[in-house]
């Protein structure tokens, strides 16, 4: 049989409707959740044990995870359900997690996807970025400690992230001989603790990582608990949807271009709905269009909503590239040269107001031309305290002056074009995370006082010893980029139309 | 539209993002096309976020001589049948000096014509950037990879100092020396593959579909004999058994198992309902405790 007929096979085997398909799981298709708390706690375990229990383990795998805890024995005979998440080598060595773990699995209600988190202080930018991509935190403690300063330091970048529903899981109640009364107090101590920060809901579940109770398991041991087991909670809770009229919005991550003329601007619907034969506009440059398609591989649609990854075809062609953030007309972007912002602070090097940032928002990187601290978040009240700078792992308050105009809206309404990266202008290190509190309008930076970087600009000089070969053609729009940088960062307000 | 095509749909708008976001930033990205089945869902995904452009990057594929003939065939004939440049690269130095997955242990080889055959085609194009299909459910060192997994000078991972990546922003500005390798399927599993394959019903090799071939059983593992070039024990001869594969790499190095799932409803029937992973069946991942990371380490993607 010759390959073309064997494929043939192949897309004839495939022409029938698929049954496996069909039995997919309903409700919340899918589900992030984050575990969190402070080192020690057993996030580790705690995950572990809800694979193995709920079956997310395949033969191979509970074979060398038996055989590791053998090996290792610090447990005697019983299973180390960290091993199943520690995936690291100095992690193994030494016991701990150093950087976020990523696990998926299904249980015939829903499809999860966990990301488990390293408690230790010096790996809290890992943490960070975990916590940024969850629905849901579980957040740890140890029945016998209660709440640690790295508790409260997570729960704050939950909260600073937009983690809505927390649950706390008093693990290690073995510990503490399954005491309702020691369980209550920490009740209390949380509900104070949570009282600092915006979560919708919180829920309460005492649990015992090594020996499963309250896990995928209700406990026998805890008669007083009559709440859900923590697998029958993530079962049923539904993570954040958006309000249904929201507004839209879709940064645009490039212009396509293609033959017959085609144009359109490519991107991912942050928010909201936009249908064909609606007006939209660009906030920075006010410009308008009607949106004449959306256009994909699998066909042109009539609407696109949030989520949906499209390219959008206009009536008339704005003058418009990557970074632009495309939107409805009556609600618009904030045009801001100025924000506060509420950020974590990752990088070891600490902040400097002298060195150069660049903004890496939605999908456009605008220079910082003066950044200032006015807060640090004090992890035994938490409480913001006036402040004037900031180093790893703080959670500050700061105004940021950009050199230019940027598209952008408060985190608390829409928090995909409200958050952001900062970036060193020196490595192209991301420093720290945050989200925009307030925003300042600023002049619309397209008129007469805009300086265009054009092709034919570039083609006289800098890139006149570049040819029209792909490789070429990259370079010469990377040196545009570049130029335009150098140039915004120099206070000139510049568009690059090449 | 069902939860589970929402699901997928997910998926797929996710990984067109990081696509688009790659192109945008990186000056000379390769997509590295490895012809399994996480590959065609890549190429598939990669054609879908530039439409009605191609896709603004070369195929590269790093072909050790040992990959199964079919894979080869149905490579030429992809990159034909989309109209996409595709390069391939073979470490003729290690061909040279006669490395084999016969003589030399795995990790030797594996180091040789795949590592350091990726590091030099990588150099020799000048990329900065290099798609790839690795999965983090896949391994546990897989299972700690960004989306844009940073490589300093030398293309070595190093795990302990990942750049944070918070929610939908990806940063992709380069340090001096460091390049990229970027994951577009990070979140997706096995089973989403095929299950993929399956809705969007895309072609992949045939060697994935249970048939009847040659195969010789090793330390429990299934060898199909691909070509002349298999070295038979004493005593041994191959067996005509109906097996497939779960994932593919080069013939000596990759066990079959047996299964009767001739078409793609099967395979997904059968991969859901899967007790042993995936890389059970990659002889290359066991040669030693932590063998993935060590790879990632000297540049593997």
């Amino acid at each position: 049989m010759t390959v073309a007929q064997l494929k043939q096979t192949v897309q004839a085997s495939s022409v029938a409707p698929s049954r496996a398909a069909a039995e997919a799981p309903q409700g919340a298709p899918l589900l992030k959740l984050l575990t969190c708390g402070s080192v020690d706690d057993g996030k580790s375990t705690l995950i572990g044990r809800l694979l193995w229990d709920a079956a997310g383990v395949t033969e191979d795998q509970r074979a060398a995870v038996t055989l590791a805890s053998h090996n290792r024995s610090v447990n005697g005979e019983r299973i180390d359900f960290s091993l199943l998440l520690d995936g690291l080598q100095a992690e193994r060595e030494q016991g701990i997690t150093i950087d976020i773990a990523w696990r998926y699995f299904e249980t015939p209600g829903r499809r999860f996807i966990i990301i488990d988190s390293p408690g230790h202080e010096q790996y809290t930018r890992n943490m960070a970025t975990g916590a940024s991509h969850a629905d849901i935190a579980i957040l740890l403690v140890d029945a016998r400690h209660g709440a640690k300063r790295q508790t409260r330091r997570h729960a704050a970048i939950c909260d600073l992230v937009g983690i809505k529903r927390v649950v706390l899981a008093v693990n290690k109640m073995d510990e503490v001989d399954w005491s309702e009364a020691r369980y209550r107090q920490i009740e209390a101590e949380f509900h104070a603790m949570a009282g600092s920060f915006s979560f919708a809901e919180t829920t309460i579940i005492p649990v015992a990582a090594l020996t499963g109770d309250n896990v995928a398991y209700r406990s026998t041991t805890m008669p007083w608990y009559s709440g859900p087991t923590l697998l029958d909670y993530l079962e049923s809770v539904d993570p954040e949807t958006e309000p249904v009229d929201a507004p839209f919005r879709m940064p645009v991550q490039l212009v396509l271009r293609a033959s017959g003329d085609f144009r359109g601007y490519s991107g991912t619907v942050t928010s909201g709905r936009i249908g064909v034969g609606e007006r939209i506009v660009d906030a920075r440059s006010g410009l308008g269009a009607t949106l004449r398609r959306i256009a994909t591989m699998d066909g042109d649609r009539s609407a696109a909503v949030k989520g949906d990854a499209v390219t959008l075809v206009l009536d008339t062609d704005l003058d418009i590239s990557r970074g632009a953030v495309v939107s409805e007309v009556p609600r618009r972007p904030i045009n801001a040269d100025v924000i506060e912002t509420r950020l974590v602070w990752l990088s070891e090097t600490p902040f400097d107001p002298e060195a150069g940032y660049l903004l890496r928002t939605a999908t456009d990187l605008t220079p910082v031309t003066s950044m200032s601290v006015s807060a640090l978040v004090d992890f035994e009240t938490l409480q913001a305290q006036p402040a004037h700078g900031c180093g790893v792992n703080d959670i500050a308050d700061c105004r940021i002056l950009l050199g230019r105009t940027a598209s952008i809206d408060l985190f608390r309404d829409l928090p995909l074009t409200g958050n952001f990266v900062l970036v060193s202008a020196i490595d192209g290190a991301t420093v720290a995370g945050g989200v925009i509190t307030w925003a300042q309008a600023g002049a619309p930076t397209v008129g007469d006082n805009v300086f265009v970087i054009d092709r034919a600009l570039l083609a006289r000089g800098l890139c006149a010893d570049l040819g029209d070969s792909p490789h070429d053609q990259a370079e010469f729009s990377r040196r545009a980029q570049e130029l335009a940088v150098v140039m915004r960062s120099a206070g000139v307000p510049v568009l690059v139309e090449i | 539209m069902t939860a589970l095509t929402s699901h997928l749909k997910l998926l797929e708008a996710e990984s067109i993002h990081i696509f688009r976001e790659a192109a945008a930033q990186f000056r000379a990205p390769v997509l590295l096309y490895s012809i399994g089945k996480d590959s065609t869902v890549l190429l598939h995904i990669a054609r879908k976020a530039f439409w009605p452009a191609k896709p603004p990057f070369p195929l590269l594929h790093v072909d050790t001589t040992w990959k199964f003939r079919e894979m080869i065939a149905f490579r030429d004939s992809t990159a034909r049948e989309f109209g996409l440049d595709l390069i391939v690269h073979t470490n003729h130095d290690g061909l040279a000096r006669n490395i084999n997955p016969f003589d030399h242990p795995p990790s030797v080889y594996t180091d040789v014509m795949k590592t350091a055959a990726l590091r030099q085609a990588l150099d020799a194009g000048g990329f900065d950037a290099a798609f790839g299909g690795a999965r983090r459910d896949e391994e546990a060192s897989r299972a700690k990879e960004r989306v844009f997994s940073f490589r300093a000078a030398g293309h070595r991972w190093e795990p302990r100092r990942q750049r944070p990546e918070m929610w939908q922003l990806l940063n992709g500005r380069l340090g001096k020396g460091e390049t990229v390798r970027v994951f577009p399927l990070s979140n997706w599993t096995e089973g989403d593959v095929w299950r993929y394959i399956a809705l969007e019903k895309l072609e992949v090799v045939p060697l994935y579909f249970a048939a009847h071939r040659p195969v010789v059983t090793r330390n429990n593992q299934l060898i199909v004999v691909d070509d002349a070039r298999m070295r038979f024990e004493p005593g041994e001869k191959p067996e005509m058994r109906k097996v497939r594969f779960r994932t593919l790499g080069c013939w000596p190095l990759t066990a079959a198992i047996e299964s009767d799932a001739d078409d793609l409803d099967a395979i997904v029937e059968e991969t859901l309902a899967a007790k042993y992973s995936e890389r059970a069946g990659r002889l290359i991942d066991h040669d030693q405790a932590g063998a993935m990371e060590m790879k990632k380490r000297e540049g593997y993607f």
